[in-house]
Order: structure tokens, then C-alpha cells, then sequence
């Protein structure tokens, strides 16, 4: 007989029992349904890890000196002691395609001290337009404003003003070390509190105008120890840190570009972690549902043990007996995928575009060091779509082998006589 | 982290120089010849002391040489005891007016040039003192030599031409100190220490401080400059020559006030 007469005698056993096939086709849609949805829902999880965890203040791609990290010298400047051309540095990392803005940084550590309070302090010099564009920490502002350019005035944590005491408008002493071996002081304004949700940075953590900061520290305008980098895309920055190592490449002294996963490995570990859980997920959960398709194709099999053995009994082949269990099967499956598919779509494109928030019920939370929220926004598991229907083919198909060649093995001579 | 604390007791060790250099150079009125039965112990305590007195006033340049840059400062120095000191930057231009205090435990320092006085928090006690190798905790930390450690002679005879001891001091168990050993050598005719070199728990030399230029100042013989060496930071260094030193001066722990940091401190 053609193959097309088995796939018919399949598809119409089906509904012989059909309560049966629905029951057992929304099992293995339910399947799908969680394996796409928890793995969307947790990719969406490891996207947020990583975007705080760069995106607050690291950015997705750094230069430096190749001798700035890891001891973070003061004097290891972009260029060293000449420094190089700011603008012109900039203007070379942002026209990568994968980059969509690029801030210039210095760095110190120091004081500031408020009254009778003191708090050591790592200052971030920075330029308030570009870095807006590059890391969240600017828009985290919760008081007062942003430093404004060439003036002396300063974007403190909410940790640090509490433990000062001060609040915007306030006037604090700032020292820090210069490159020349004095100690740079001056009084500055704090203009504006920010709050990032990570302690350390609250605590620690001082915004000055890049100007101000290079004129305590003693630093030319083109001295800078930073070039921080957005790339929307995270999975894009290695690559576009290749190709910034090479269009940097010959300068006067070397440049290190470097992408957040050189910069956070933790946070790519937790990610290559967290996909090798998917995997596990998915073989739980077909594995589950194999035996439920095993279980459902026996019954159906053994009920049907007469007509088997009449067909046989009449000369059919027994593999065509197995096919046509198979068939059914693999039809149950198809029935599955597609009710899964039309089930789990409109759930991803939602949870996607207007995820619900569970922040009234546990609140923010912090994984590899990087703030998350309790929020059930999905990305898209194209990957893991494709793979969990296949799963579910073969689920399907596993679970029927073993039904069909027992169908294909009964007797005839003895089931027909009801021995 | 052993290393860091091992630096930081090493500098506390250093302290116990720097301060009796602020706090004049305590060493005996007048130097007789060595008693030969004197003690290990006996001589390391006494060359410790040296360096203490009750009080003190000087005038001190420091030459620190970094990788980076080199500069010059000059202050004036006071101090009480142990517990009080007071510095006073009076060169470069720069700097001038910038001044320590140290009472007991703390440390303030005043800036002239936005006229604030602030108290260093904790986590700078370990930060570098005026961009030198001494850092914050020398000035505050003080302790004994022969508290912490065992001392036995290493050597004693004939070194460049003259009688020396080579006294090596290994902590004592319960000590809270990391080096895995101290050598210092003093010399016998007028129980001047040359040298000091310091040791870690792996027993590789981590710094050494060397003493020169011995001078009568105040009335008493001692060592008018002290060169520090970071072992890990070759070609750096920081120098420490005295101008002039008193002893036993007149002041009082009153004399050791926040307002007195902020002004001028005339001819006290």
C-alpha cells in the first residue's frame, strides 16, 4: 500500500477516541508552551542582567591603555603622558556600526568631605552629554540635576549623600591625588543625588564634569583614562571590539579594546550557565511527556489488537502496521505543535512588548552582580522554538516506536480466536 | 591580602620611625661606649627608643621619587609623645600651609586653599601620606620592637671597616604582625642603626630603610636623613633629611588643637 494510505489510516485513528488524542496533543502543547515561554522568560532575565550590568556605568565596550587594567593607574592615560586627539577617538569608535554612542572618562580616588563627614570616593569624570547617551547612571538622578560642564559641581550616590549628610545645593571639599604628586582640592557643589539600586555605587560612587575632575588631578584636556561604549545589541560587542582593536591599531602606545565579556566575564558565564540549562529543561520536559504518548499509544494499540492481527491475517505487512502507528503519532504531534505554537505566540509577542510586572510582589533583585527586576519580560527564543518542536517530532515518534512494534507482533492465529 | 597587610604592618613599623622623627629623635644624652654584656634585646629596644622622646620640634625635608615624578616638600614638625604631632608643609608654594594633625587615633588634615580642615575617614589610613611612601597609619600607629618580636644576633664582627651587630628579629607566635623577618644592623661604636631591611612571610626582601648622615642636633647624636626603599617599586624612594631638631621643648597637648592646625603657628 502507498505511504499516503497509511498516513490516512493514522490521522482517522486519531478520532477514534478523541477525547484521548485531545487530551494527550494538549499535554504536549502545554510542554511547548513551558519550554518556549521559561526559556524566553529567562533569556529576558540574562538580557537585563547584562544590559544593568554594563549599562549603569561599564558600558559594552571599553579602550584603555593596555597597561591602564587591571591595577587602574592614574597615570596610564589613553595615549600616555601626551594623551591623544578626544574628539577624533571618539569619532573612529562610534562610526563602528554595532556602537551607537562613545564617552570619554577619567578616573580618581579620593575624598570628599562634608561638614564633620568624610567618605572615600571614586570619582568618575565625565562628559554629561555623551555619557547619557552611553550608560544609565546619569538618568538615575532621584535629586538636584546632572554637574554641569566646566563647572565645579558633583552628582553624588543616595549612600554617600546620607552618610555626608548633604543634599543638592550643598557645598562640599573635594581632594584628590594629582598626576604631579600634589594633592588637588577644592570646594564643589553637589548638584544632584543618583540612586543606580547597586550599593557600592551609591556609596562610592562621585559624577564630576570631566574638565573639573582632569583640572584637580592636574590632567591635560586630552588626557582621558576611558573610552566607554554602548552597543545596543550585547551579543554584537565582541565583534565590534575586534574591529576597533584593529582601527586603534598603531597608535603611539598601545590600546586595549576590550568587550563586557572580557570586562564581566561573570556576567557571561551566568549567560552560558543559564543556556545550558535550557537544555536540561527541555529534555525534562519531553521526557516527561514521552511516557505520556507512550502511555496513550498502548492503550490505543491494545485496543485495536484485533484489527491487527485481522490485518495481518490477511496479508499485510507488518511494517505496514508500524507505520501506520507511527503516522498517528507523529499526527498527534503535529496537532501539538501547532496548538503549542498558536497558544505560545500571542503569550511571547505580549510578555515581550508589555511585560507584567511582579514587583509588587518581590522586589529588585541582584544576580552576578548586576541589578534585576522582577519583571516577566520574554525575549525572543527563536532558537529554543525551533529545537522544542523538533524535541516534540521526536517525542511523538519515540514514544509510538515501541506501541507499533508490539502492534505489529500480535498473532493473529490466537487473538482472533480471543486466546 | 597577606601581602597588603604585610605592607601595612611593614609601614606601621616604618611609623615607628617617622613619628619620633617628628617626635625628636629621643636617643641617649650622651653615647657611652657599648657595654659588652648588654643584651640583644637590650641594644634593638634602646636603638628603638632612640628614635622617642617627650617632645620635639624640627624642621624636615622630604624628597619623594616616584616612577611618575619627583618632588621636594619642606614642614615643620612637632610632636608630643606619641600620641600628639602636628606637620606643617611650608614648601612648594603649592602646598604651603597644608598641615597634619594627629591626635591619639585620628588624623585631620587642613587645606589653605579652600580653608576646610577634614577628618580622614578610616579607609585612608592606609592611603599614601602626601603622595610619599609613608602612609596615613604611620603617623598613627606606634608599638614597640621588642613586644612583637624575638631578637637574636645574626652577626657580629667587622662590615665596611667597622664593629657592627646584625640583629634579626623573627615575630613572636602570638604577635600580630605578618613579616616573616626583620634585619637591622647597628653599629657598635655609638649604637647608630645603618640599616633596616624587611622581610616577608615568603622571606623575600619587601623594603629596606637605610639611616645616614649622623649629626648632633638637639643635643643628641642621631641619624639626620632616612631613605626608604619599596623593594616591589624599584628607582622609587622617599627621603626624609632633618634641618634642624629640638628636644624637650615646651608645648603641651594643647598646643595639639584643630584650631591650631588652621592657623599659623609662629615660633611654638
Amino acid at each position: 500500500m502507498a505511504v499516503r494510505t497509511w498516513w490516512r489510516i493514522g490521522w482517522r485513528n486519531l478520532g477514534r477516541n478523541r477525547r484521548r488524542s485531545v487530551i494527550t496533543a494538549v499535554g504536549l502543547a502545554v510542554g511547548y508552551f513551558s519550554v518556549v515561554v521559561l526559556v524566553g522568560w529567562w533569556d529576558g532575565v540574562v538580557v537585563e542582567m547584562i544590559n544593568n550590568g554594563t549599562g549603569i556605568v561599564t558600558g559594552q565596550l571599553q579602550i584603555h591603555d593596555a597597561e591602564y587594567l587591571p591595577d587602574r593607574s592614574v597615570y596610564r592615560t589613553l595615549g600616555g603622558d601626551a594623551g591623544v586627539d578626544v574628539a577624533e577617538l571618539l569619532e573612529r569608535v562610534t562610526r563602528d556600526p554595532a556602537v551607537s554612542a562613545a564617552a570619554p572618562r577619567v578616573y580618581g580616588g579620593g575624598l570628599v568631605s562634608s561638614g564633620s563627614a568624610t567618605a572615600a570616593t571614586a570619582f568618575l569624570g565625565v562628559d554629561p552629554e555623551r555619557e547619557s547617551k552611553v550608560s544609565r547612571i546619569m538618568t538615575s538622578v532621584t535629586e538636584g540635576r546632572l554637574p554641569a560642564r566646566g563647572a565645579n559641581e558633583l552628582l553624588i550616590g543616595s549612600e554617600m549623600a546620607r552618610i555626608l549628610g548633604a543634599k543638592p545645593g550643598d557645598e562640599v571639599v573635594v581632594v584628590a591625588p594629582a598626576v604631579d604628586g600634589s594633592m588637588g582640592n577644592d570646594l564643589f557643589v553637589v548638584s544632584g543625588v543618583f540612586t543606580s539600586g547597586l550599593s557600592d555605587l551609591d556609596r562610592t560612587f562621585a559624577l564630576v564634569p570631566l574638565d573639573a575632575l582632569q583640572a584637580l588631578m592636574v590632567l591635560d584636556a586630552g588626557r582621558v583614562h576611558e573610552i566607554a561604549a554602548a552597543v545596543p545589541d550585547p551579543w554584537q560587542a565582541a565583534a565590534a571590539a575586534a574591529r576597533l582593536d584593529t582601527a586603534v591599531a598603531g597608535a603611539a602606545r598601545p590600546l586595549a579594546v576590550e568587550a563586557w565579556t572580557d570586562l564581566r566575564p561573570e556576567l557571561l558565564e551566568y549567560a552560558q550557565l543559564s543556556a545550558s540549562f535550557n537544555w536540561v529543561l527541555l529534555v525534562i520536559v519531553f521526557g516527561m511527556a514521552i511516557f505520556g504518548v507512550a502511555n496513550t499509544m498502548l492503550m490505543s494499540t491494545f485496543e485495536r489488537r484485533h484489527e491487527f492481527a485481522l490485518l495481518l491475517a490477511l496479508g499485510t505487512v507488518p511494517s505496514g502496521i508500524v507505520r501506520s502507528v507511527l503516522y498517528e503519532s507523529i499526527a498527534l504531534g503535529v496537532i501539538g505543535l501547532l496548538t503549542g505554537a498558536v497558544v505560545t505566540l500571542p503569550v511571547l509577542v505580549w510578555w515581550h512588548h508589555a511585560p507584567p510586572d511582579l514587583s509588587w510582589l518581590v522586589g529588585d533583585f541582584t544576580m552576578a552582580g548586576a541589578l534585576v527586576r522582577p519583571v516577566l519580560r520574554v525575549e525572543y527564543p527563536w532558537t529554543m522554538a525551533w529545537q522544542a518542536a523538533v524535541a516534540l517530532f521526536l517525542t511523538a515518534a519515540l514514544a509510538a516506536l515501541y506501541p507499533a512494534i508490539r502492534a505489529s507482533r500480535v498473532a493473529p492465529a490466537d487473538t482472533l480466536s480471543g486466546r | 591580602m597577606v601581602e597588603h597587610s604585610t605592607r601595612r604592618r611593614w609601614r606601621r613599623r616604618l611609623g615607628a620611625f617617622l613619628l619620633p622623627v617628628a617626635a625628636g629623635l629621643a636617643l641617649l644624652p650622651h653615647v657611652q661606649p657599648v657595654v659588652a654584656q648588654e643584651s640583644a634585646r637590650e641594644i634593638v629596644d634602646r636603638v628603638d627608643r632612640l628614635l622617642r622622646g617627650n617632645s620635639s620640634r624640627g624642621t624636615v625635608r622630604m624628597d619623594i621619587v616616584t616612577e611618575h615624578w619627583s618632588r621636594s616638600m619642606e614642614m615643620r614638625i612637632w610632636s608630643l609623645g606619641t600620641e600628639y604631632a602636628l606637620i606643617r608643609v611650608t614648601a612648594p608654594q603649592k602646598d604651603a600651609g597644608t598641615a597634619t594633625l594627629k591626635a591619639g587615633n585620628d588624623i585631620w588634615n587642613y587645606l589653605p586653599r579652600v580653608d576646610r580642615t577634614i577628618k580622614l575617614p578610616p579607609s585612608l589610613m592606609s592611603a599614601s601620606w602626601m603622595g610619599s611612601h609613608f602612609t596615613n597609619d604611620d603617623l598613627v600607629k606606634e608599638s614597640r620592637i621588642i613586644d612583637d618580636y624575638d631578637i637574636e644576633i645574626a652577626f657580629e664582627g667587622v662590615r665596611d671597616g667597622g664593629e657592627v651587630w646584625e640583629f634579626e628579629l623573627t615575630p613572636k607566635p602570638e604577635a600580630a604582625v605578618v613579616w616573616g623577618r626583620i634585619v637591622e644592623q647597628v653599629r657598635k661604636r655609638d649604637l647608630m642603626p645603618l640599616w633596616a631591611r624587611y622581610y616577608d612571610d615568603r622571606g623575600a626582601l619587601a623594603r629596606s630603610l637605610r639611616f645616614e648622615e649622623f649629626r648632633t642636633m638637639g643635643g643628641r647624636l642621631v641619624p639626620a636623613r632616612m631613605v626608604v626603599e619599596p623593594t616591589d617599586k624599584p628607582g622609587e624612594s622617599t627621603v626624609i633629611t632633618y634641618a634642624d631638631l629640638e628636644f624637650d621643648v615646651p608645648i603641651d597637648a594643647s598646643f595639639f588643637s584643630l584650631r591650631r592646625l588652621q592657623r599659623e603657628t609662629g615660633s611654638n
